[in-house]
């Protein structure tokens, strides 16, 4: 088991820069996530950790161990694969028992490893030794697929495949356990148990494990912390909570979850209550927040707005008051998503759904209210 | 990844390296003889100083003096004019003929489709001079047809083989599946809902099928019409059987030059115009075929409506019997042949014996020996080379290595074989006249076939697979040998098999390389043929057919058991 630190990594494939100074301290048995749209350079990261890139400048040290001159098969990384790249000529039991033959065959003398070749070849030249079996079934048992442990990988699942990758990487007992994109070969449904069994394995071999995805909820809800990256470079890390409630630039607020993005301009700072007044393109609004720039973003999360009929009276203290017109109303079960028009703005609003209460229909003006502390600046 | 120097780099110069010395050279060396006329030593120049200086002064006196003489020489340029209307009669003949075939496989339910598609499948088993050896036996002085001609009333022989019709006729016969299958595909590519809008729109079946159905097979038959032109013309064991004497050809005009008369500048001059015209022709099929290919527009599988309509279904069925009748008949021919006692002019043999292959099998199973350890020389070469080409190629997207691996498909095999004569009969790599030199042949002509096979296995491996391996701690050598080689394995079997067959098959570079003690069957058979012993070479050829109908058969099994 191990740390992993990045330091001033870049990678350039011909002109084209794929990383910029890439800096990342991930603990020990930290669950860590790299998120961010197509082409952010995640997955060039983690290839680069797992030895199948080599950054153009930089260092990567796993376990306090610099790896620039150590080759990919000897760094003790356990990848899963995006397919899962499982070898389809074997079953599942060799599969699995993989690393384990090659640390046999590595450790031999060159008559013995003739004979491991044999018996890696063809079943019949050769029987896999006692304590290989014993590991292999141990980590079968261990993801619940002991009994399919003869099956061909094609005759699995996609939920099953997905968890013959895992043990497979797992049984190595990697210093670091790389996972890139598992999830997204799978439905709905299954990724979320799948999401469960991945962080419950996490947590209970306590693995440092390296999430890529580009999914902010499989990274908000798994990871211990999140780096999110875009164009190459590393634009924020934090916890799930952090990045939601402190998001350091548009690009984030509107990458993990979704974001009211406001262009505003600071009127006012009142330094006794703290509060700012901001001028946006036809309204006002009061934040709790305070920010040096003049020019700058407000962030409003939809769900942190509340529709109210246009008749209301609002008396609370601290809250935002605006006028706007419905303009398409989407009924999603659990929750009621609105677009709605404010002076020349469109914002989006969610608000709980329980029966009985009724959808404010297309057209209709209704009253805004969001707290000052809910109006984030950047 | 950085490139770093490794076994593989060292593997991939050696590839380089073989292609360079044993295809680029001979092809350069036969392009400059073609101006020096006269030898020329490329590789002794890298070695000998005195040879270098001599290949200098020789290649100061260039000109085009040579080339000038093609024109006052009329015997040349009679020969490629000959060559060329063959290839155009015969691509104009296959493509008619092989029309509605095609579309009775291809869009209707005619009756005994899968034994008319099986049957089709035999010419292409055949080497050409034993098809053209069993047109003697067929249409000859002594021949069969001849007999029923004579009886009905004819007079002379119906046909005589060796003409030009003869040897038209036997390329027609024996070449058109070349063309059939590429056809079959291109009235694959009308879908029923373009008919369907045709009709739709007011057509009848007709009009639909003129102006539609058709024009959309059109490039496909273009680009099967050329490949028979390449085909017919580097074609030489034809007309190395039947081509009379005052019939000019190419591949025959080449062949007297070199092994008749050691005329190293005109037989230099006559290759060089030989791979200009395939090599062009080809070039013609290839941007054809990647210009205008209707039929990858859309990736939905297509859906075809089935002619039904029992008078054109019956009469394709007998039309097409007909057509597959004809190599049918020839095969059975030879066989009887190497049966019969004596087989004169008349319908059947007198007698029937198996001391012909009791012949072959006391006198000359030396060249059935010699077939097999070729082929297995050249398979085990071609291996070797082809799954390394494949993997840079699709690996390492080496372009140069592709395009270099595919030079083989345009040269014709005679020229090849003048080629690598007129390199390797001088010291330092005086190779003409070795087995060594026979097997290299074979695997460069055979290699592009077998780099397709590879290939294509290699890219149904994902990388990631190979990437896997390493990260569970594998090296590249090992999971080479535990991951990649098993799941390239049925690609290369099946690679092997048609390797081993075109080399049982081989003539060109057969008879113009093999040295005495290493002839091989097909070698046999033409010299038996030359010495008009006809009972032993049907025999030999009847074992050839039957060892590649075996191996074929081998190839079909693994072919299926990949696809399961």
């Amino acid at each position: 088991m191990g740390s992993v630190i990045i330091e001033n990594m870049t990678k350039q494939f011909g002109d084209f820069t794929a990383l910029h100074d890439i800096n990342l301290e991930i603990q020990e048995g930290e669950f860590f996530a790299l998120l961010g749209p197509s082409g952010c350079g995640k997955t060039t990261t983690m290839r680069c950790i797992a030895g199948f890139e080599h950054p153009t400048s930089g260092k990567i040290k796993i376990g306090e161990k610099e790896v620039e001159k150590i080759p990919a098969n000897r760094r003790n990384c356990g990848m899963v694969f995006q397919s899962y790249a499982l070898f389809p000529h074997m079953n599942v039991f060799d599969n699995v028992a993989y690393s384990l033959n090659i640390k046999q065959l590595n450790a031999s003398n060159p008559v013995k490893q003739l004979g491991i070749y044999a018996r890696l070849l063809s079943k019949r030249l050769g029987r896999t030794p006692k304590d290989i079996q014993e590991k292999v079934m141990k980590i079968l048992k261990y993801v619940e697929l002991e009994q399919h442990a003869m099956r061909l990988t094609s005759e699995l699942s996609g939920g099953q495949q997905q968890r013959v990758a895992l043990a497979r990487a797992l049984v190595m007992e990697p210093a670091v356990l790389l996972m890139d994109e598992p999830l997204s070969n799978l439905d709905q449904k299954l990724r979320h148990s799948m999401r469960n069994t991945i962080r419950t394995i996490q947590q209970d071999l306590g693995i440092t494990t390296i999430f890529v995805t580009h999914d902010q909820e499989e990274a908000m809800s798994m990871a211990d912390r999140v780096a999110v990256m875009d164009k190459g470079k590393i634009v924020q890390i934090g916890t799930p909570t952090e990045l939601y409630s402190n998001p350091l630039t548009p690009f984030i607020a509107d990458f993990v979850g979704t974001s009211n993005i406001l262009d505003i301009e600071v009127v006012d700072r009142k330094e006794s209550n703290g509060t700012t007044t901001l001028k946006g393109d036809s309204f006002l609004l009061q934040s709790a927040n305070t920010i040096e720039k003049k020019q700058a973003k407000a962030i409003i999360r939809p769900e942190h707005i509340q529709v109210l009929p246009y008749d209301t009276e609002v008396n609370k203290e601290e809250v935002n008051v605006l006028e706007g017109i419905v303009l398409m109303s989407t009924y999603l079960g659990p929750t009621v998503r609105y677009d709605m028009r404010v002076g020349n703005q469109e914002i989006i609003v969610d608000t709980t759904y329980s029966s009985g209460t009724s959808i404010f229909e297309e057209g209709r003006k209704v009253k805004l209210s969001i707290e000052y502390g809910r109006v984030l600046l950047i | 990844m950085k490139a770093r120097f490794n076994g593989l780099s060292a593997v991939k110069i050696f590839i380089y390296a073989f292609f360079g010395i044993f295809l680029i050279i001979p092809l350069v060396s036969v392009f400059l003889i073609s101006f020096t006329n006269e030898p020329v030593n490329i590789i002794g120049s890298f070695t000998d100083p005195a040879i270098f200086s001599t290949t200098i002064d020789k290649l100061k006196a260039i000109n085009l003096e040579n080339y000038r003489k093609i024109f006052s020489n009329a015997g040349y340029l009679v020969s490629l004019k000959n060559s060329l209307s063959l290839a155009l009669v015969v691509m104009v003949l296959v493509i008619l003929m092989c029309i509605p075939l095609a579309y009775g496989i291809a869009r209707t339910n005619m009756p005994f489709k899968k034994t008319i598609s099986a049957l089709c499948t035999i010419p292409l088993i055949i080497p050409t001079f034993i098809s053209a050896y069993a047109f003697i036996i067929m249409f000859g002085r002594a021949g069969w047809v001849t007999y029923f001609y004579e009886l009905l009333g004819g007079e002379g022989m119906l046909i005589d083989p060796y003409s030009k019709t003869g040897i038209i006729l036997v390329q027609v016969f024996f070449f058109f599946p070349y063309a059939l299958w590429p056809l079959v595909a291109a009235f694959k590519i009308s879908d029923v809902t373009l008919e369907e809008a045709s009709l739709n729109l007011g057509a009848k079946n007709w009009f639909t099928f003129i102006f539609v159905t058709f024009p959309l097979a059109i490039p496909g038959i273009i680009s099967s019409a050329l490949l028979i032109f390449t085909v017919s013309f580097s074609d030489f064991g034809t007309p190395i059987v039947l081509a009379p004497k005052d019939l000019n050809l190419m591949v025959v005009e080449a062949y007297r030059e070199i092994s008749g008369f050691f005329n190293w500048g005109g037989a230099a001059i006559l290759t060089v115009i030989m791979i200009i015209v395939a090599a062009l022709f080809f070039w013609l099929q290839h941007i054809l075929t990647k210009g205008k290919n209707y039929g990858s527009v859309s990736g939905k599988p297509k859906q075809q409506k089935m002619v039904t309509n029992k008078v054109v279904t019956r009469s394709l069925s007998v039309y097409s019997f007909i057509i597959v009748l004809v190599p049918l008949l020839a095969m059975l021919s030879v066989l009887l042949q190497s049966v019969a006692t004596t087989w004169g002019k008349d319908l059947l043999p007198s007698g029937y014996t198996l001391k012909h292959y009791q012949t072959i099998f006391s006198t000359s199973l030396g060249n059935i020996q010699n077939s097999i350890v070729l082929a297995i020389g050249a398979l085990v070469l071609s291996v070797v080379i082809a799954t390394f080409v494949s993997y840079f190629v699709v690996r390492q997207n080496s372009a140069k290595m592709d395009f270099m691996t595919s030079i083989p498909l345009v040269v014709p095999g005679i020229a090849f074989g003048i080629a690598l004569i007129q390199t390797f009969n001088v010291a330092p790599l005086q190779l003409t006249g070795t087995a060594i030199l026979l097997i290299i042949a074979y695997t460069i002509r055979r290699l592009p076939y077998m780099v397709r096979s590879t290939m294509g296995a290699m890219r149904a491996i994902k990388q990631d697979i190979e990437e896997a391996a390493i990260n569970l701690g594998a090296t590249p050598l090992t999971a080479a040998i535990t991951v990649i080689g098993p799941l390239l394995l049925p690609g290369i079997a099946a690679g092997s098999v048609l390797v081993f067959i075109t080399v049982l098959k081989e003539t060109s570079i057969s008879i113009l390389l093999a040295p005495p003690e290493w002839a091989p069957m097909s070698l046999a058979i033409f010299q038996n043929i030359l010495r008009a012993e006809y009972y032993s070479a049907a025999a030999m050829s009847v074992i050839l057919v039957a060892l590649v109908l075996v191996l074929q058969g081998l190839a079909n099994y693994i072919g299926k058991k990949q696809r399961l």
